[in-house]
């Protein structure tokens, strides 16, 4: 593990406008020092934020959610107004890695986590993402875990977050702070494609800071579920995960919300299938066909097909789930904690 | 042998009693010391280099960095390393290695993560900075041998791993009802919880060489490091009190050891290395990956006329390796025509060595999945087939068992199961969105004992103390020697002390092979026996407290002599004779009973999967055992041994496989996320039962030994158990959800 | 042998001021900016009960409490421990008497080769004063999945949990985890 200056920030301008070269800001800690042992990231200072004031969840006039940066994984699970409004979310938080993380991990943390692609984290292998214009070791190689959907010539590695599936099919905005004030993204703009380009990973500059996510107000009489499918019961990333939200009307679909998780390079929103599913009776039959137009696009390579099927399946359940509002005993203590 | 002091073994009072882990506190509390925790004055910290690539060439080394990080001490490497001897690799002289080759030999790179360099320095954290600063040049060369599995290479035959016995191939051509299969296994990490760890000192001037290391074999390890650095044994002394397990890759010492003490002594201080988990992946030792096929010939009632066992496993390019996959197999089933046959093939690898069962467990997946089939061809049920074929005695060497009953362990088991509960019918038994399937396999291991010492002391402050140079990796082995030792003395267990792990102990065994219990408890009783004669003695001389009696009339009991009327303390006894203790000397070893009976013991696991096969989940449920291994000793850590050897047996079904990139044979899987184990979440729901027959024609104290058999059999019954819910059989390890999507 | 006095001062030459409670006691420690909490305890305080199975946050062995909650040691820089407490498995037992979940392992074998058992006592004694977390056997697995045992002793661990938490009672189980 390299060397490297340690300081606090104080204040989030204090932090905003500390533009050091070779800068890391580390709050949970969970993916930084992974990778500086790893020597993926090699950082010169890094910058504790943890006394930052940005530990606060509170509900907006408009009905938004406004989540501090420095919250936790494990205190928005458990957060009555997410638990509440926004199950879905909850749920992929508490299916995401271990107590002992989520107790660490932070929100903006877990947005900014790094990809598990095992080539991504190993110096001696080519990696585009980590050496721009180096290759990509994992396109011919053991590629069981990488993307089905959204990926490049240049990469197919998985963003492996949980938690941002279940924004993702919430809706939010991001509140970055920079040394030339706030801005507000889009969560759907925020991470990138990799494209040519798989080094630039999300829409922050350098010396930014994410202060806040903001929750789109909840989808009124929604019903959701997170569902994970992975090797082992606990404590791996998924293979192919979804959230699902639907509103019904009776029978019938009036409004649907549906992200992929596992099988893509970024938190994955299927907007063609969620419009596919508007009007339609709450079945098999629909759910298949929204699963076939969310994985229209997907791309195998020699390991990964079967997250096509995998995804499908996903996605039928997930919102087979959602439409009954509940989770079979089952898949409870898998899926939901 | 005093008749007087033989405790009644049908009775025992202690030996077969539920006992808490006499370390326990220390494990609990934090004080027990690992090797990787200790810490002695001036001690340095070593961190090796691993190579980034399998096959090829190490060019240069760029040190020029890594020597101007701050703290750095040395950094040793091909140019830079004392000339050695290897060990001369023999089990018969107790100096086995898991590698000949020594640390930095040569300038080939024959397997990822191979040392190339070792950086020394003042801390940790300056360690492992320089190391990552060293810059390695190699020549990468084409031709990677990946693994067994990539190719279709047969591999070398191994003249001295096969048996045969009648006629199989005839035997199996004229069959009625026949089965003909091939199965693949993939490598396996053992991923003990505690990395390798070595801390080295030269003591006297350079002339004695004191190592703790994390090992299974102290003696071994000893024995090999005084022919590798021409030492005589004497000035040697490997300890190791507390092992974070090992499940076989820490019973013969590994080249950092040989690195980590050639540190020591060219720097001048000790030094102490913990591997990486990398590292401890790549070079510490695998299951090696199997390729095997079984053919089974049966006439219609079931009886098999034939078996033929063909199985191929990996081995690296710098020491050989045999994993023999079908030593169970000739004893396994009464049939009169059977052979085996084992190949090795040269790979790329990190060397394999034994894991938890090396060779049957893998032998035994084939076996017993290939049973399940013929029960399927036969249309009969799986459980009867395997009573039906039931040795009466061992098929191998045609004698009697000491003691078997896997007849009851297969009825006892179904029973606790529900087995009749089993609608044989594919796919028939529901539960929601979930497909339940029955599955079950037998299961075995050989029963061995080797030789051993042991010392026990009877003091005069009352306490007791016995030693012996076996260790305790989890199993339990420091508590069933205080048993052993309450057994033949009637003294309180809280007042006995046992030492184990060390050389200057009286020579132990390797803590492998589920020998240990047989090996050592014998030898702790005889030095128990012998401590005592030595107190009547003591206690009939002049002065004595029983002066003037005949010590053949004095017995144990309560921690104290007895000659039928009163009863004398043992601190009293040598109190009175101004003694500050006696000392028994005590060795065991087996005798001609090796060559009256065949010792093996059996067992059975019966087990329900569920499966989603709408999302393509797969989870075990329940397993319900019944495992005959004598008597248990301390029944607790005995049935923990089967409760863990079921939990990896989970992982061998359905999760564990070490990762080669195809192209280069690098293992891109080298860490404890990508390479899985169950956790909490995947532990089944388990019952065993742990039948009581004690081998008393094994040793005295009946017990015939449980670290390996719990995980014999697990995988088998889970894949059959998967065919009753699917119809799909699965013949490959791990029983991915790939191979589950291709089924549906 | 090396003379490092013809190099320039490197940053790892410099260490940071890091004041925080360590099982109850306050102390004040030099460590470098790069020390990672585990390799703290156990290297340079000598609190070898905190083990290091994988360094990467994906095994538990290295489990402590940080302010009360369960953190993987082996992912927290030192320095980032300023002011807060800290507990390790060498603060659980109290004036000699072993902490109830310590017991209940010892009663319950919970353990094989033991090199997991802090941890996993750790998350255990945290869990047990966690109201969030539900308290039936799929739950307690669930939390407990981040702590692997390779020895595969999780029965007799959850049997344990589940004693302790009988004996303890819930506010009395929250009192004992927090410390």
């Amino acid at each position: 593990m390299r060397t490297f200056a340690y300081s606090r920030a104080d204040s989030v301008d204090h932090a905003a406008h500390r533009t050091m070269p070779d800068a890391a800001f580390v709050a949970g800690g969970t993916t930084l020092l992974d990778l500086i042992k790893l020597d993926v990231l090699k950082p010169e200072n890094v910058v504790d934020i943890n006394a930052l004031p940005l530990k606060r969840v509170e509900r907006l006039d408009d009905g938004r959610l406004r989540i501090g940066a420095l919250v936790t994984n494990t205190d928005l699970a458990h957060h009555p107004e997410v638990k509440s409004h926004y199950p879905v979310l909850s749920e992929a938080l508490l299916a995401g890695a271990s107590t002992q993380l989520r107790n660490m991990a932070t929100t903006a943390g877990n947005v900014m986590q790094r990809t598990r692609c095992p080539y991504y984290r190993d110096p001696a292998a080519r990696c585009n993402r980590r050496e721009p214009g180096s290759g990509c070791d994992a396109m011919d190689g053991i590629n069981r875990m990488h993307a089905v959907l959204g990926g490049s010539d240049a990469c197919i590695a998985v963003h492996p977050s949980d938690m941002c599936v279940g924004i993702a099919a919430i809706g939010a905005t991001l509140t970055l702070q920079g040394p030339d004030g706030e801005r507000e993204v889009d969560f759907a703009d925020f991470h990138r494609l990799p494209g040519d380009t798989p080094h630039i990973e999300h829409d922050l500059a350098n010396g930014e800071l994410i202060t806040a996510i903001t929750l789109d107000a909840p989808l009124e009489n929604a019903r959701s579920h997170y569902l994970k499918l992975r090797d082992r019961a606990s404590y791996e990333f998924a293979l192919a995960s979804c959230a699902a939200q639907v509103v019904l009307d009776g029978d019938t679909i009036r409004e649907a919300r549906l992200a992929l998780g596992g099988v893509a390079t970024k938190p994955w929103r299927c907007s063609d299938a969620e419009a596919a599913l508007v009007g339609q009776s709450a079945d098999k039959a629909s759910f298949e066909r929204a699963a076939d137009i969310a994985l229209k696009d997907a791309q195998a390579r020699e390991h990964n097909g079967y997250k096509i099927p995998l995804a499908r399946q996903a996605i039928v359940r997930a919102l087979r789930n959602a439409a009954r509002g509940e989770t079979p005993a089952s898949e409870t203590q898998e899926s939901q904690a | 042998m005093n008749d007087m002091t033989q405790p009644d073994f049908d009775k025992p009072r202690v030996v077969g009693q539920r006992t808490p882990r006499i370390d326990g506190e220390f494990k609990l509390t934090g004080r027990a010391g690992y090797t990787g925790e200790l810490h002695v004055d001036g001690m340095l910290y070593g961190y090796p280099v691993p190579a980034t690539i399998a096959n090829g060439v190490l060019e240069s080394l760029d040190l020029d960095a890594a020597r101007a990080m701050p703290g750095v001490v040395d950094i040793f490497h091909h140019g830079h390393f004392e000339a050695l001897h290897r060990s001369p690799n023999s089990m018969a002289h107790g100096d086995m290695v898991n590698e000949v080759r020594l640390p930095f030999e040569d300038e080939r790179i024959y397997y990822h993560g191979q040392y190339v360099a070792l950086v020394v320095a003042e801390t940790f954290e300056q360690a492992r900075a320089a190391a990552q600063r060293v810059v390695a040049r190699y020549r990468e060369e084409r031709g990677a041998v990946v693994g067994l599995l990539q190719t279709d290479a047969e591999g070398t035959l191994q003249e001295s791993a096969g048996s045969s016995r009648g006629d199989p191939e005839a035997a199996f051509g004229g069959a009625e009802v026949k089965v003909d299969s091939t199965y693949h296994i993939a490598a396996e990490s053992h991923l003990q919880m505690e990395m390798h760890a070595t801390l080295a000192e030269w003591r006297d001037a350079g002339k004695r060489l004191v190592v703790h290391e994390s090992t299974q074999g102290v003696f071994f390890q000893r024995n090999a490091m005084a022919r590798v650095f021409g030492l005589a044994q004497e000035n040697l002394e490997v300890i190791s009190h507390y092992i974070g397990s090992g499940f076989g890759n820490k019973l013969f010492m590994w080249p950092h050891s040989v690195a980590t003490a050639v540190a020591a002594r060219m720097t001048g201080r000790p030094v102490k290395v913990v591997l990486p988990r990398q590292q401890d992946m790549t070079g510490g030792g695998n299951r090696p990956a199997s390729r095997q096929r079984i053919r089974l010939g049966a006439d219609r009632s079931g009886k098999l006329t034939s078996v033929i066992h063909d199985s191929t496993t990996e081995t690296s390019l710098v020491h050989q390796y045999v994993d023999t996959c079908g030593s169970a197999t000739p004893s396994f089933y009464a049939c009169d025509n059977v052979s085996t046959s084992q190949r090795v093939l040269e790979v790329n690898h990190g060397t394999p060595c034994p894991m938890r069962a090396p060779g049957e467990v893998s032998g035994i997946f084939a076996l017993e999945t290939a049973m399940d089939e013929l029960a399927v061809e036969l249309g009969m049920d799986p459980v009867e087939l395997r009573l039906k074929n039931n040795a009466e005695q061992d098929p191998a060497s045609g004698l009697p068992w000491s003691s078997k009953h896997l007849d009851e362990c297969l009825t006892s088991a179904a029973r606790r199961f529900g087995w009749e509960q089993r609608n044989p019918a594919i796919g028939s038994m529901r539960d929601g969105d979930e497909i339940i399937g029955y599955g079950m396999a037998s299961c075995t291991w050989s029963a061995g004992r080797q030789p051993c010492e042991a010392r026990v002391e009877l003091r005069a402050d009352g306490s007791l103390f016995a030693a012996c140079g076996t260790q305790d990796i989890g199993t339990g082995t420091y508590t069933i020697v205080a048993q052993a030792v309450a057994e033949l003395t009637g003294a309180e267990l809280s007042r006995i002390e046992v030492k184990l792990g060390e050389t200057s102990l009286p020579a132990g065994p390797l803590s492998g092979g589920s020998m240990a219990t047989a090996t050592v408890l014998p030898a702790v009783a005889a030095a128990a026996r012998d401590a005592l004669d030595a107190l009547k003695e003591v206690a009939v001389g002049s002065g004595g407290a029983f002066e003037g009696s005949d010590a053949d009339s004095l017995s144990a009991q309560a921690g104290g002599l007895t000659d039928g009327k009163r009863r004398v303390s043992f601190e009293e006894i040598l109190g009175t004779s101004k003694l500050s203790s006696v000392n028994g000397q005590g060795s065991a070893a087996p005798g001609s009973e090796r060559s009256e009976y065949a010792f093996r013991s059996f067992g059975a696991h019966f087990v329900e999967v569920r499966i989603d096969p709408e999302i393509s989940r797969v989870r075990v449920a329940r397993v319900v055992s019944s495992i005959d291994i004598g008597r248990a000793i301390n029944p607790p850590t005995a049935r923990n041994q089967v409760e863990g050897g079921i939990v990896m047996g989970v992982g061998m079904g359905l999760l564990e496989k070490l990762d080669y990139d195809p192209r280069d044979a690098r293992l891109i899987n080298a860490n404890v996320a990508d390479y899985i184990v169950p956790t909490h979440a995947d532990a089944p729901e388990i019952d065993v039962e742990l039948l009581d027959y004690p081998d008393f024609k094994h040793n005295e104290f009946g017990g015939r030994g449980v670290g390996e058999i719990g995980l014999t059999g697990v995988a088998p019954a889970i894949s059959n158990a998967l065919y009753h819910a699917t119809g799909k059989r699965h013949r490959d390890l791990p029983i991915t959800i790939e191979a589950l999507l291709a089924s549906s | 042998m090396m003379d490092d006095s013809a190099h320039s001062p490197h940053p790892s030459d410099e260490t940071v001021r890091l004041d925080f409670t360590l099982n109850g006691e306050p102390r004040t420690i030099e460590v470098a900016p790069n020390a990672v909490l585990l390799d703290v305890l156990r290297e340079q305080l000598g609190l070898g009960g905190t083990k290091k199975g994988c360094d990467h946050g994906q095994c538990g062995a290295c489990t402590v409490h940080v302010d009360g909650q369960a953190m993987n040691s082996c992912l927290r820089l030192a320095v980032m421990c300023e002011g807060q407490q800290v507990t390790t498995v060498e603060g659980l037992a109290r004036d000699g008497e072993l902490h109830p979940v310590q017991q209940n392992f010892l009663e319950c074998d919970a353990y094989q080769c033991g090199y997991c058992t802090p941890g996993q006592m750790m998350s255990a004694t945290a869990l047990l004063a966690d109201e969030r977390i539900g308290t039936d056997d799929a739950s307690v697995k669930e939390a407990m999945s981040g702590n692997i045992c390779r020895c595969g002793a999780y029965k007799n661990i959850v049997e344990a949990i589940q004693k302790s938490r009988a004996q303890l009672g819930h506010d009395a189980a929250r009192k004992e985890g927090a410390a």
